[in-house]
């Protein structure tokens, strides 16, 4: 055998080894044994993971931290702090390995898989924790029911709705009035045709799920056993967009960009409006000011009259050696003065009943942020997450991909939908 | 008389003499016992470390691939469905496609371009240490932090048609033109790829004799007339090797469109690569591990396939 044979044989081999190793994650079962009883003694030391939080709140998270153990002598919370990026992947390795942290933060999307596996405690069921249920808003404790799955996974941390930031600067030379932000999506489509027409972009990516719901589109049956978005008003929103992108109202970039390279491009005032955090704040101060200066704050446009609702929980692992302690801590975080000393530090609201009803969610204090705030937590109750449980980071990029083709004109609007949900359904079906 | 060391001389069953250490016993080889597990002494970090994070993930994934299982359960066992799947996928057909135009164009780049980068850097004249640096550099680069420099150069309002447009030129949609975005990602592979073979090809042109070109141009042979008689066929099986090794690289190419097509990778997912698309279904918390295996078992099939064909036209051009 030559050397070079060898070599590449050797090759070839080692490539299939190496693809295969980026798979060897999935070879576990979601963890094994049982967790201690929930109703046993406060003490000893849990694994508090939150992720993206650390960078912002450190000092908050120590202190709750210390306030806990101080309540609670004899335990010890070891806080972890996970970046954003790939965090979904992160939580799969732990939860293959048995590696879940005691008390985990989760959206109720990536709740579902976990506690499918049955790696979350279900709150409902126990005793101990479902005693807790009443301090929360019902719609938010219900937020972590899993379809399929009886019981909630996670007490309800904070909810937010999500503002979206326009340029003042771009709509006045557009001929916009500046203070005159879009609240449905026919201004706002109306608002893009102007913008467009002094050649400018005003959104930097394509339609959501979320979108498709604000727009009054049903993402789903009722029974949660297929997606219904390709139906009538499915086709009429996407057909808009459609048109939209023609006219340039979108970035030429916005079918390839992330939502940060999006960000980049309003910073950059290459569009009009981007949905964000109230992170971006600071970003924009620093890294912007002439945007700042000119900038304006106001809710995503919805045609239901409703926001969406981004949820975040703390859920406790089922198999967690220390589960009293692990349960009093998730408790403790999402009680309401803990979440009501954290929705004063940053634009996020609180889940617990009546916080809503305090006088700084209720009176403005004569800044924008603080009308934003009084005029967001007046549509939380009403709000609704339209993002489906079941929908995973795959749908995501098929909806993505689908839309794409549409907005391209390679596909109708009716096709590209009936693609989608085709597609997305025939997933939910294999699980 | 002698005061040597004493040994004990014996006749070996062939009659020749052997010798034992003293207070071994004779009739035993000396050292056999350890000549036998030595070698595996010495063979078994490397073999367990290969067992480990080679072997066993390979027949993992072997065995997946006939399973329906997900990121947080094993599955059952489907027979070929996630290979019957994978036929009637039209995704799976686009990722195929590009990364077969991957190969069919990059390849040949990395074949020649390093050569004739090689025969440049070859000359000795003062400075071209430098040269031969900075050729290289991009090597040793992060390849995502290379890619993020060429998406702001490429961009709309970047470097290349900031210059197209000074020179009246229209700006060209880099990062929003399917087949643009391709082209964008192979030539940063290419780009990314010249030094690394540039110095293979130093290695073997270091060993083609000096004479043989001396006697070409003494006969009034000209440059190019020696790189194709005398600098190609020198260096033909160093062209094999790396047209197998670039091949691989090319099929298994991620990183590049990751980061230039996006993580959709591209408009409508129109430049996924076989690679992307294995690493968008069998990650994340629900990740199709069974059918992401599948797809992986056909990649090295393919690789493999396209490795022999090499190797067998190699061997044909000798014989």
């Amino acid at each position: 055998m030559s050397i070079h044979r060898s070599v590449a044989i050797r090759t070839a081999v080692g490539l299939g080894a190496a693809l295969s190793l980026t798979l060897l994650t999935a070879c576990g079962g979601g963890g094994s044994g049982k967790g201690s009883a929930t109703d046993g003694k406060v003490e000893g030391e849990i694994k508090f993971q939150t992720w993206n939080l650390r960078a912002n709140f450190k000092d908050y998270f120590e202190g709750v931290i210390k306030d806990f153990e101080k309540a609670n002598p004899g335990t010890t919370v070891k806080w972890v702090d996970q970046p954003a990026d790939n965090y979904a992947d992160k939580l799969s390795a732990d939860a293959t390995a048995g590696t879940l942290p005691d008390v985990v933060n989760l959206s109720p999307d990536l709740a579902y898989p976990l506690a499918k596996a049955g790696t979350l405690l279900n709150l409902d069921k126990d005793k101990v924790a479902a005693k807790f249920k009443p301090e929360y808003l019902d719609g938010a404790w219900q937020g972590f029911d899993m379809p399929g799955l009886e019981g909630s996974y996670a007490f309800p941390w904070y909810l937010n709705t999500g503002p979206l930031f326009y340029n003042k600067s771009m709509f006045k030379d557009a001929g916009l009035d500046p203070d005159k932000a879009p609240k449905t999506f026919d201004e706002l489509f109306a608002d893009a045709g102007q913008l467009a027409q002094k050649g400018k972009a005003t959104l930097a990516q394509p339609p959501t799920v979320e979108d498709f719901g604000r727009y009054g589109v049903q993402i789903m049956s009722e029974d949660g056993t297929k997606f219904t978005f390709n139906d009538a008003k499915g086709v009429e929103f996407l057909t808009k967009y459609q048109t939209m992108f023609k006219e340039g109202g979108l970035h030429k970039q916005a079918l390839t960009l992330t939502a940060e390279t999006a960000g980049q491009k309003f910073l950059q005032q290459e569009v009009a409006m981007n949905p964000g955090s109230a992170h971006d704040l600071d970003t924009f101060k620093k890294n912007a000011p002439s945007l700042y200066n000119s900038l304006g704050i106001t809710d995503v446009p919805t045609n239901t009259g409703k926001q969406n609702m981004y949820l975040q929980g703390l859920s406790v692992n089922s198999q967690s050696k220390n589960a009293a302690t692990a349960l009093a801590f998730a408790h403790f975080v999402t009680d309401q003065k803990n979440q009501e000393d954290f929705g004063h530090k940053v634009a996020v609201f609180p889940s617990t009943k009546g916080s809503l009803d305090k006088e700084y969610w209720t009176k403005a204090d004569g800044t924008e942020e603080g009308k934003i705030r009084v005029a967001s937590a007046k549509m939380l109750p009403t709000a609704v997450n339209y993002t489906p449980v079941l929908f995973s980071d795959e749908m995501k990029t098929i909806l993505r991909n689908e839309t794409a083709k549409c907005l391209q004109g390679k596909e109708s609007p009716k096709q590209a939908l009936d693609s989608a949900a085709n597609q997305m359904t025939k997933l939910i079906q294999q699980k | 008389m002698s005061t040597s060391t004493p040994t004990v001389a014996t006749k070996g069953a062939a009659g020749r003499p052997r010798t034992a250490a003293p207070g071994r016993r004779a009739g035993r080889p000396a050292g056999r016992t350890h000549k036998a597990f030595s070698p595996w002494l010495f063979l078994a970090p490397g073999l367990l470390i290969t067992l480990a994070f080679n072997l066993y993930p390979f027949l993992a994934t072997v065995w997946k691939s006939f399973t329906d299982a997900r990121t947080l359960t094993t599955g059952e066992f489907v027979g070929f469905d996630n290979f019957t799947a994978l036929v009637h996928d039209d995704q799976f057909w686009v990722a195929l496609r590009n990364s077969a135009l991957y190969v069919v164009l990059v390849v040949p780049c990395l074949v020649l371009l390093p050569l004739l980068l090689a025969l440049l850097v070859q000359r000795h004249i003062p400075g071209i240490a430098f040269f031969r640096s900075a050729y290289y550099t991009p090597v040793v680069a992060s390849v995502v932090v290379v890619a993020l420099m060429w998406v702001w150069m490429l961009d709309d309002r970047g470097f290349i048609n900031g210059v197209l447009h000074l020179v009246g030129v229209d700006p060209v949609p880099f990062l929003s033109n399917q087949w643009l975005l391709l082209l964008s990602s192979m030539a940063l592979t290419v780009w990314k790829g010249l030094g690394y073979y540039m110095i293979i090809y130093l290695a073997a042109l270091a060993n083609v004799p000096r004479e043989l070109h001396e006697a070409a141009e003494v006969d009034g042979a000209g440059p190019i007339r020696r790189f194709v008689s005398i600098t190609m066929p020198s260096v033909r099986s160093t062209m094999v090797l790396v047209g197998a090794l670039s091949s691989v690289s090319a099929f298994k190419v991620f990183t590049e469109v990751f980061m230039i097509a996006g993580p959709t990778g591209g408009p409508g997912g129109t430049d996924t690569t076989l690679v992307m698309l294995i690493q968008r279904t069998g990650t994340g918390l629900q990740g199709r591990t069974g059918y992401a295996s599948a797809m992986s078992i056909v990649l090295f099939l393919l690789t493999l396939v396209l490795m022999l064909l090499v190797l067998r036209a190699d061997r044909k051009d000798k014989d």
